[in-house]
């Protein structure tokens, strides 16, 4: 009687706890294994930090749109402007072309798209974690490479790289034009159809998959959509200590043809 | 009494479970690139972001005011001449279509350099908030580098040769502090590349010429 009891016992029980503790220890495991190289901070002062630079984000967000917003309004109106004056049409062609020439216009064309991601391979006792993440040293020379390969235009994680872009470490992520990015990074590139066949034979790029891919594991993919999307440069054009040195304006009873 | 422990023995290890569930999930949702970050990061993250969008505020103002006396123009018929004219130089002047002078740093680059070095310079110059930069008179703009190993660096198909300039627009003194800083990309390249010197001097006034290159990509067109 007693015995038959205890073996009814073990099932009603026994069996749920057993099944809970093997959970949580797959739930522990899980737990540990997603802490990877670049989870290494959880200390409590950091938290007003995080709280600051999440702020700050959704505030550049909110600028972003605010300014995209009033160049599309600015543009609106100054075209509406071009029939009514031959000069004023003559300098909205110039000014769209001199915009689309400093990045302020989103393009669409062919192109490729590199994407780079840390590395999953071990880091040896001997070897420096940082080498098996993607720094901004990887992403410059990929962008290197790929003007070099004759792109036209550039983005990381949709910043367009214009002549003020710096690419910058902070910890393991990315400053790009000051705006922080997290991996993958996916680095959009315009140019004409052969560009991955141009870039596939720079050897800057061939470099860099050996000794980064092939070397520490950093993961190097490639797409070639049917056309990519390149975002505008958002940001201030406004120089603050340079001054153009224009040469002579052709004044305003030039033929419209002339320039462009 | 038995049944009862039992009871509260799973009780407890569901309650960890939840926990441990909960912690899970967040921690692959969060947005917790940020946690990944010492305090000290995050400082220099909060600096940069913080500046970029002081940057934001005054063009997002600048161009609500052009946008006012744009609508205000037209309603007494059509933007001026003036007021594109204007804008066209400033955008120009940016992008690299126009000579622009200022004030600015020239850099002397003397020894077997390699393309690599010179654009960390540049990287370094554009991160201090450099405006504008030109290597040996060549004006550096969108797809513009410098490559080739060490005593053949090169820019657009023009060899640098082991003693020439570069030169950039901005804050002479913070493009000087931030190049020369204790372990900033001149302690860098020294040494890396200890047969080459680089040499920052202030100056109050130098001129770049615009690029030749035409920068209207051939392979895009504007997106609406």
């Amino acid at each position: 009687m007693r015995i038959t009891d205890r073996l009814r016992a073990i099932p009603s029980w026994q069996i749920t706890l057993g099944v809970a503790l093997l959970a949580l220890g797959f739930l522990t495991a899980a737990q540990l294994a997603s802490e990877g190289p670049r989870v290494r901070y959880t200390t409590q002062e950091r938290t007003p930090l995080v709280d600051t630079v999440n702020t700050l984000q959704a505030q550049q967000d909110d600028l972003k749109a605010r300014i995209l917003d009033v160049r599309a309004q600015i543009q609106d109106i100054e075209t509406e402007g071009a029939s009514s004056e031959d000069r004023v049409k003559q300098l909205n062609a110039q000014l769209q072309a001199a915009r689309i020439a400093a990045g302020l216009i989103p393009l669409t064309g062919s192109g490729i798209v590199i994407q780079l991601e840390d590395s999953k391979d071990p880091v040896p006792p001997d070897g420096g974690e940082v080498d098996y993440l993607v720094g901004s040293h990887d992403i410059r020379t990929i962008v290197e490479a790929l003007w070099g390969a004759g792109a036209e235009a550039v983005a990381v994680n949709g910043e367009r790289l214009t002549p003020t872009s710096a690419i910058i470490d902070v910890g393991a992520s990315l400053l790009v034009n000051s705006a922080y990015l997290t991996p993958p990074y996916q680095i959009t590139a315009l140019g004409a159809s052969d560009l991955y066949e141009q870039l596939s034979r720079s050897a800057k790029f061939v470099d860099f998959v050996r000794e980064r891919g092939d070397g520490y594991g950093i993961r190097v993919s490639l797409a070639e959509p049917e056309s990519v999307d390149m975002p505008a440069f958002v940001g201030t054009v406004t120089l603050r200590y340079s001054r153009p040195i224009v040469s002579p304006s052709p004044g305003p009873f030039t033929s419209p043809d002339a320039g462009g | 009494m038995h049944r009862f422990r039992s009871q509260l023995t799973i009780a407890f290890v569901a309650g960890i479970l939840g926990l441990l569930v909960v912690v899970q999930l967040r921690s692959q949702a969060g947005p917790s690139a940020l946690a990944q970050l010492s305090s000290q990061d995050l400082t220099v993250l909060v600096a940069n972001v913080n500046a970029r969008n002081d940057q934001l505020r005054r063009e997002a103002s600048s161009l609500e005011r052009d946008l006012q006396t744009l609508v205000q123009n037209r309603s007494r018929g059509g933007a001026s001449v003036g007021e594109v004219e204007e804008d066209l130089n400033r955008v120009r002047a940016y992008a690299g279509l126009e000579p622009v002078g200022g004030p600015g740093v020239k850099i002397a680059i003397r020894g077997p350099i390699d393309g690599h070095g010179v654009e960390e310079l540049i990287n370094e110059l554009r991160n201090a908030g450099s405006e504008a930069i030109g290597v040996d008179g060549i004006r550096v703009v969108s797809g513009v580098v410098v490559v080739g190993p060490a005593g053949f660096a090169e820019v657009d198909g023009v060899a640098l040769g082991d003693s020439f300039d570069l030169d950039a627009i901005g804050a002479p003194d913070k493009l000087t502090g931030s190049l020369t800083r204790a372990g900033g990309v001149i302690a860098q390249l020294a040494a890396t590349l200890p047969l080459v010197t680089v040499t920052v001097t202030p100056v109050d006034r130098l001129e770049l010429p615009a690029t030749n290159r035409s920068l209207v990509p051939e392979h895009g067109s504007p997106r609406l």
